[in-house]
């Protein structure tokens, strides 16, 4: 079941920085790569070739572990464990452009074409600035 | 080099200014149901080794004893594009009981000793051997 994301954490997902995030290898070790993101309409949402490791392993398994955290204060974060519901292409990388504008402040430099955007389910919000979210 | 040491991978200068930064990593464990829990904690990169320090209570170092790996990512605050992915094996643990190493992690973050413990705490320190690196701008 979908997790209801607090209107602070909500406000935190606003800023600009990368998540990172945690999927797992067929040999059961976990892959952690930077990738852009955003929150909205409930989910969090993704973009990527789909030569990428981290969307390979959630074709074979969906869950995937978010950490939202300031590069300049790693003592703010969450962390929302969470499931790839589904997954779309992106023709003509209208959502990377989209990521590149929040990111970026401009059209999205790189290729283009062979990208999918990725659907999260929130399952389970945690995390803490300076120790509580408050 | 001591007959019979092992060596551990050569880091890239890259890698090794990256670490030699005062920000955390994060730490990837596994949970019981093997979802995916990750960690922002103090490190310190030295004499080839990852080391890292916990309260004993805490979850991630028990996934890391049971599994003996995790994966530990730092990312440059400066340079967003610049990061290293260090899947780790776990070479050591080592009971912390005078709290020494994590005094000394705590200088290297706050300048100042750890924070008094609190009844019934135990620290632990574990040494984590890199055996792969990959990342970007590394």
């Amino acid at each position: 079941m979908a997790v209801q994301v607090s209107p602070k954490v909500q406000e935190f997902v606003k800023e600009v920085f990368p998540a990172i995030i945690g999927t797992a290898r067929k040999d059961g070790s976990v892959e952690q790569v930077p990738v852009w993101f955003e929150y909205a309409d409930g989910y969090f949402w993704i973009n990527g070739g789909t030569n990428r490791g981290w969307f390979k392993h959630l074709q074979r398994d969906p869950r995937i572990t978010l950490l939202l955290i300031d590069p300049k204060n790693m003592w703010r974060w969450s962390q929302v464990l969470g499931r790839m519901v589904d997954w779309a292409e992106d023709p003509g990388g209208e959502h990377i452009n989209h990521l590149s504008h929040r990111y970026m402040g401009k059209d999205y430099q790189g290729p283009r074409t062979g990208r999918i955007k990725v659907r999260i389910e929130p399952l389970r919000v945690s995390g803490a600035v300076n120790g509580s979210w408050g | 080099m001591a007959a019979g040491a092992r060596r551990t991978i050569d880091l890239s200068p890259a890698v090794l200014r990256l670490a030699a930064l005062p920000i955390l990593t994060v730490i990837a464990t596994k949970r019981d149901d093997e979802s995916i829990q990750l960690n922002p904690i103090w490190f310190e990169l030295a004499d080839g080794y990852i080391w890292v320090n916990s309260n004993t209570r805490r979850s991630w170092p028990m996934h890391l004893q049971r599994d003996r790996e995790a994966t530990l990512l730092i990312t440059d605050p400066a340079e967003p594009d610049r990061y290293a992915q260090i899947r780790g094996r776990l070479a050591e643990v080592i009971p912390d009981p005078k709290h020494e190493f994590i005094d000394r992690l705590a200088r290297r973050y706050t300048g100042k000793l750890f924070r008094e413990l609190e009844p019934g705490e135990d620290r632990i320190t574990f040494k984590i051997e890199p055996v792969r690196v990959t990342g970007q701008m590394i």
